[in-house]
């Protein structure tokens, strides 16, 4: 698929609708244009080894590297891009502008936040791409769903900044992603939660209304039983409510709190959570936000006990190096847990499994820790959502990533001809995706 | 002063002397001798009114009201019956207008045929929430606090305070600021340039104020100075540092309030947040080009103080120019912490709504309800719907969620200790005790907690199933479904705060100690020093003086160019200033609200009505016409409030006398009718207008009253400024009035009829009615007929101290042994109920 033809088409006014087939995309694009489409934003930090991440062949016969090894079962559905760079610049440190241009794709404000260095900034100018596909998505009543986008986090900062936050809901308008899975369950199932309770106590609250209505006068008692017929009313509204309601509401393990040592538990809450959100269609793009940029997470239950970033900063060295990769790896393996959750969970209504129809983009702010390089951002892609050709591991020559950014959103159908700053965006989509 | 009727009014005279034929005629129809007021009015006013004044299609309104015999006679003589007025007069109408003055009319004769009965009367949405509040407030430590005012301020030299995480950062500067209003420009908080912002304020800005007049009325006590305690002589980065702000704000009523911060550099602001969860202002993070005005808004219940913390931090260098040079002047930086008040206007909170106290997170219940019953007059719980229902389970599931969500701290139990399940239910068993406002029976504990632990998949459902039975329970919902010594502490408090009763009451009542009138006046005069309760009788007065209607205060744009929605809200709290002051004063005189010859005027206010003063002066108390005016009656808010855009309205202000002070019900006019074009009469002053439209027949027996008293205020143009003259012709200002006993009294301007008011019974029998209603919740005659007579002289007794009113009041709510059930031990749910 080359350049000039998408932009011939584009030229002629070739509609989205008619996109997927003009432009010979895959086969699971191609089955079904109203399948459901989901898009999954995950984010690790502090950049990874590129001697223990980055395959040695490219194309389809590449060898899993062992920060990747974790993703052996779905190699086959697993795109590696190499050559991706964030190119924006301007304001605020690397790990800031890292952060907060890896979706927007647009420089930051300049502002009051000062970094390790270079000058001061504020939030990015411009919304991140999941929710421009949100947006999107939420335009059209066939794709719409509850919550159009759900913000996943693992114990992220009580702090809202730049290193803390990369999904914009517009210009100067970071997202908080939740990291309390006990508050994401609340903000899926709140209400349903609430609703037993309440059914669970009305019952014994009729029978205090009775007792206490007996031991009023009889003026007194036609305002009791007034009030004892409107809880009867609410009991019946309750229970159809709960009859039509359907979905399962799923149970999280109790007592988790935000600590360090519960990232492991925390981590499977959230992803937990997110495949049931799927399920129930809340929402079709969804991003997990791991720490933050410069995050220190200390991975004691790998057996490393300084933090990560502090780590980070010594990329190169053979110890550093070698707990950098059982960091990387870890995270990989959190990576991987969700593609097995998509994967053995069947398409709602649909054909296959959930992972036929979701693409994982896990991510990071740097290249590397110590260099703080913004060029050789690592993209890993796993599952048949946007309909890219899996299974390859493609080395690009320095591209900017906001023509990544723009191939997700075509990927939907939305065919934007620039994301983020537009300078980045002349050449148009990323070729050898499909 | 006072003279009869007919010696005065030469026209009515003469038109008495004409009509007195017809008249002869009417009334001669029946012998003489059973001419009783029975017999004329079954023979010439039931046809229209109905044989007991319930009314008929002719006349549809029941006839009802305050009036007096001698007032009701005077009526009958001059418009009854319709179609022949004038045929039933002198005795005939005396006697008539006893009869049914007695028979059906009268307040007393109401309640003597449809005795009204304390109702049965859930908590109010005030008192909900004012519930709520203080049922998690019992499981918070109180903290200590003093009547210092301002905010606790903390300059740091580095980014980062030492008091919320971070790296630990030590203050350099440690002191308490008057108000958060600085304009720090380039340098740094503590440079030699500007050696302290305090200091300098205090002899320059509008800050300046806090420092020089004493405080009106505030609740915070005594006049005090602020000054910086102690200033380190290191100089600051001026480029990069760092302020918070910390202590806490009162909230004089309930609503929404806009705080808003006026700043470039990075903020945040938390209010009512002890743990920093999350802010009302987020702006930490700039952005060149973003608004220096940051607005966030939260809902806060009156009469309580509540956390407040603001963080300011000064970024380095913005100018893109000169960033490179180490020599470049730092940015210029300032910060303003503001308010909007609901009736208020934005402005920087003043220094007597802050204090650098620590408080605890105040509970507030956010979910909306449906409007209380204000059919009466006052708010009342006396009726239930569906969307209450559904409110009040929505507010249950809201406080649920709060609590499972601070359970820790509300607890001090660990959910995931091996003893939660045990100490848990201890702790359930309190809250439970705190909402019913008394201790459990046995039978209660095991509904209310025991079977919800047993049957709850887990501890937070427990906890969550024990708040939503309790909050839904009619145990807590209706406070007066209760009998014996903690429901005498529940009507107590209710009634002076609208709130549960406090630890020190309930011990009370657990020691059988309410029993005498001296323990309930003692436990009231205790409670009444309570914002609570200084809120509560604020709201009253505002209740009383019917200012709701003058929200949105606008005036003609072409007439009074300088009014605007900042002198309203002067004018508002200018008129609130001077009520508390009055009411809190040592004497308390209700007689003041009326005569006093003194006023608060800042200096926006002072501007407006051709005053001198200072510049930025705050208000203070100052005597400005002294002779011309009197009191609420002739402060400019009310007078301001109760006119048209362009012009004065002597109906408005006379209503007000009628219905406000004098408390009598008046039937709305018989027809819509819109006032007189003032531009299609040049020639005509106001009154003359007024005059003129009210002239028909219909219009006299509520306008009779109204004008009288409207008109002698008519030396105030419509934003209450003094005038002599209106078109050139000198105004009018006399008026009268015909008392209850049928005296004609007449009065010349505002002061006369001021003193007439203010010695007059009737006034002060509505006043302590009206604030009966207003803490009771309940008809005051469902306290026996005489208690409006019982409340009146008490009230003379006190020298008509408002505050004694209130006490006598409340311990009369308190002592009034209301329901059946209450009074009936054996009735089945006093098992649970009762003690």
């Amino acid at each position: 698929m080359s350049q000039s033809r998408r932009e011939f088409l584009g030229k002629l006014g070739v509609g989205a609708a008619a996109l997927p087939f003009v432009m010979n995309l895959s086969s699971v694009a191609r089955a079904d244009a109203r399948r459901k489409q989901r898009v999954v934003f995950l984010f690790s930090p502090n950049g990874i080894v590129p001697s223990t991440f980055w395959p040695k062949e490219t194309g389809e016969n590449f060898k899993l590297t062992e920060i990747l090894s974790p993703l052996e079962p779905y190699k086959s559905k697993t795109l590696i891009l190499n050559g991706v760079c964030d190119k924006v610049r301007g304001d605020g440190d690397s790990h800031m502008r890292g952060m907060s241009c890896l979706l927007t794709g647009i420089e930051l404000a300049p502002g009051n936040i000062q970094g390790g260095s270079d000058h001061p900034a504020g939030w990015a100018k411009g919304l991140s791409i999941d929710q421009e596909i949100k947006n999107f998505l939420q335009k059209d009543p066939a794709t719409r769903t509850r919550f159009g986008s759900l913000e996943f986090g693992v114990m992220v900062p009580e702090r809202a900044d730049p290193w803390t936050r990369w999904s914009y809901a517009g210009p100067n308008k970071p997202v908080t992603p939740i990291d309390d899975p006990y508050q994401m369950f609340n903000k899926m199932y709140g209400r349903a939660k609430d609703q037993k309770a309440l059914s669970s106590v009305l019952d014994d609250l009729t029978e205090d209304l009775k007792k206490i209505s007996s031991a009023v006068t009889p003026a007194d008692r036609k305002l009791l039983e007034e009030h004892a017929s409107f809880v009867r009313e609410m009991e019946i509204e309750l229970k159809e409510a709960q009859a039509s309601a359907g979905h399962r509401v799923p149970t999280i393990e109790p007592g988790v709190r935000k600590d360090n040592d519960n990232m492991p538990q925390i981590s499977k809450a959230q992803i937990d959570l997110m495949v049931n959100a799927f399920q129930a269609d809340f929402t079709r793009v969804a991003s997990l936000q791991y720490t933050n940029s410069v995050g220190g997470a200390r991975m004691k239950w790998l057996g490393i006990n300084e933090g990560h970033h502090a780590i980070s900063h010594n990329s190169g060295d053979p110890v550093a190096d070698k707990d950098l990769t059982k960091i990387n790896h870890w995270f990989c393996q959190q990576v991987a847990y969700l593609a097995k959750r998509l994967a053995e969970t069947p398409e709602p209504g649909g054909e296959g499994n959930m992972l036929d129809n979701t693409t994982i983009l896990w991510t990071n702010e740097l290249g590397e820790g110590k260099s703080h390089t913004l060029d050789n951002i690592p993209f890993v892609l796993i599952g048949g959502g946007l309909g890219f050709k899996t299974g390859r591991y493609i080395k690009y020559e320095k591209v900017a990533h906001n023509r990544l950014l723009m191939s997700l959103a075509h990927g939907f159908g939305h065919t934007l001809t620039a994301f983020g700053n537009p300078n980045f965006c002349g050449d148009g989509v990323l070729g050898q995706l499909a | 002063m006072a003279v009869f009727r007919s010696s005065i009014r030469i026209d009515s005279a003469a038109c008495a002397a004409q009509w007195s034929l017809i008249l002869a005629i009417a009334c001669w129809s029946i012998a003489a001798s059973e001419r009783t007021g029975e017999a004329i009015f079954k023979k010439d006013c039931i046809s229209c009114h109905g044989s007991a004044g319930e009314g008929t299609k002719k006349a549809p309104h029941p006839l009802v009201g305050e009036k007096s015999p001698a007032q009701l006679a005077h009526v009958i003589s001059k418009t009854m019956p319709e179609d022949e007025p004038g045929t039933c007069t002198g005795e005939d109408a005396l006697k008539v207008a006893a009869y049914l003055h007695d028979a059906f009319y009268s307040p007393d004769a109401r309640a003597r045929l449809q005795p009204p009965h304390v109702e049965l009367a859930r908590l109010t949405i005030k008192q909900y929430r004012n519930s709520v509040a203080d049922i998690l407030a019992g499981f918070t430590k109180p903290t200590k606090s003093d009547d210092r005012q301002g905010l606790h301020g903390e300059y740091f030299d580095a980014r980062g305070f030492g008091a919320t995480g971070g790296r630990p950062n030590k203050a350099l500067i440690d002191r308490l600021d008057a108000v958060v209003q600085f304009d720090f420009g380039t340098n740094s908080p503590a440079g030699p340039e500007q050696p302290a912002m305090a200091l300098r304020v205090a002899y320059s800005g509008p800050a300046a104020r806090q420092f020089f007049l004493f405080d009106v009325a505030s609740g915070f006590g005594a006049p005090r100075g602020v000054f910086p305690n102690k200033i380190e002589e290191r100089k600051f980065n001026p480029k990069q540092f760092c302020a918070s702000w910390e202590g806490s704000i009162f909230a004089p009523e309930t609503g929404t309030y806009e705080v808003i911060v006026r700043a470039d550099d990075g903020v945040a602001v938390w209010v009512n947040d002890i743990n920093y969860k999350q802010p009302i202002i987020d702006a930490a993070v700039r952005s060149d080009g973003d608004t220096t005005q940051l607005h966030g808004t939260v809902f806060l219940l009156a009469g309580r103080m509540y956390s407040i913390r603001m963080e300011l931090c000064k970024g380095k260098e913005l100018d893109r120019k000169k960033l490179d040079s180490c020599l470049v002047d730092s940015k210029h930086s300032f910060v303003e912490l503001q308010w909007k008040m609901p009736h208020g206007e934005v402005e920087v909170i003043p220094a007597r709504y802050l204090s650098p106290n620590r408080v605890p997170e105040v509970a507030i219940v956010n979910t909306p309800f449906p409007p209380d019953d204000r059919s009466y007059g006052w708010e009342r719980g006396t009726t239930v719907s569906k969307e209450w229902n559904a409110a009040e389970t929505n507010a249950a599931l809201e406080v649920a969620g709060y609590v499972a969500e601070r359970l820790q701290s509300l607890s001090g139990v660990a959910i995931d200790a091996p003893d939660a399940k045990t100490k848990l239910r201890v702790f359930a068993a309190n809250f439970v005790q705190r909402a019913f406002r008394r201790p459990l029976a046995d039978a209660e504990k095991k509904l209310f907690v025991d079977r919800q632990f047993e049957s709850a998949l887990d501890l937070e459902q427990a906890i969550k199933r024990v708040v939503l039975i309790t909050l839904t329970s009619p145990r807590f919902l209706y406070p007066n479904v209760m009998d014996g010594q903690y429901g005498v502490a529940s009507r107590l408090s209710y009634a002076l705060w609208d709130a549960p009763p406090d630890s020190t009451l309930l011990d009370a009542a657990a020691a059988n100690r309410l029993k005498t009138r001296e323990e309930l006046v003692a436990q009231a005069e205790r409670m009444q020093t309570s914002l609570l309760a200084r809120a509560k009788l604020h709201e009253f007065l505002m209740t009383w003086l019917r200012t709701e209607r003058f929200s949105e205060l606008s005036k003609d744009a072409k007439r009074f160019p300088e009014f605007n929605a900042g002198i309203a809200a002067d004018l508002r709290r200018s008129l609130e200033l001077f009520i508390d002051d009055v009411v809190w004063s040592e004497n308390s005189d209700f007689r003041q609200l009326l005569l006093s010859d003194e006023l608060f005027l800042n200096d926006r206010l002072a501007a407006f009505y051709g005053i001198e003063s200072k510049k930025d002066a705050a208000f203070s108390r100052v005597k400005w016409e002294s002779e011309k005016r009197a009191g609420v009656l002739t402060h400019p808010f009310m007078l301001t409030g109760l006119a048209y855009p362009a012009e004065s309205s002597p109906i408005h202000r006379g209503v007000f006398v009628v219905r406000g002070l004098l408390g009598m019900t008046l039937l709305p006019p018989p027809d819509a009718v819109a006032p007189l074009p003032p531009e299609l009469h040049p020639n005509l002053t106001t009154r003359e207008r007024v005059t003129v439209q009210t002239k028909p027949d219909a219009c006299f027996q509520c306008h009779g009253m109204i004008n009288g008293f409207g008109f002698t205020l008519e030396n105030f143009d419509a934003v209450g400024r003094f005038r002599e003259k209106e078109h050139d012709k000198t105004i009018d200002v006399s008026g009268d009035y015909e008392t209850r006993d049928g005296m004609l009294v007449s009065f010349v301007g505002a002061r006369q009829l001021a003193t007439l008011l203010a010695g007059n019974e009737q006034v002060h029998a509505a006043f302590a009615q009206q604030l009966f209603h207003h803490l009771v919740k309940q008809p005051v005659r469902s306290f026996g007929l005489t208690t409006p007579q019982k409340l009146r002289e008490s009230f003379a007794q006190s020298n008509f101290s408002v505050r004694e009113l209130m006490v006598e009041i409340a311990v009369m709510a308190a002592q009034h042994n209301s329901t059946e059930a209450s009074a009936d031990p054996k009735k089945a749910a006093q098992a649970d109920v009762k003690r």
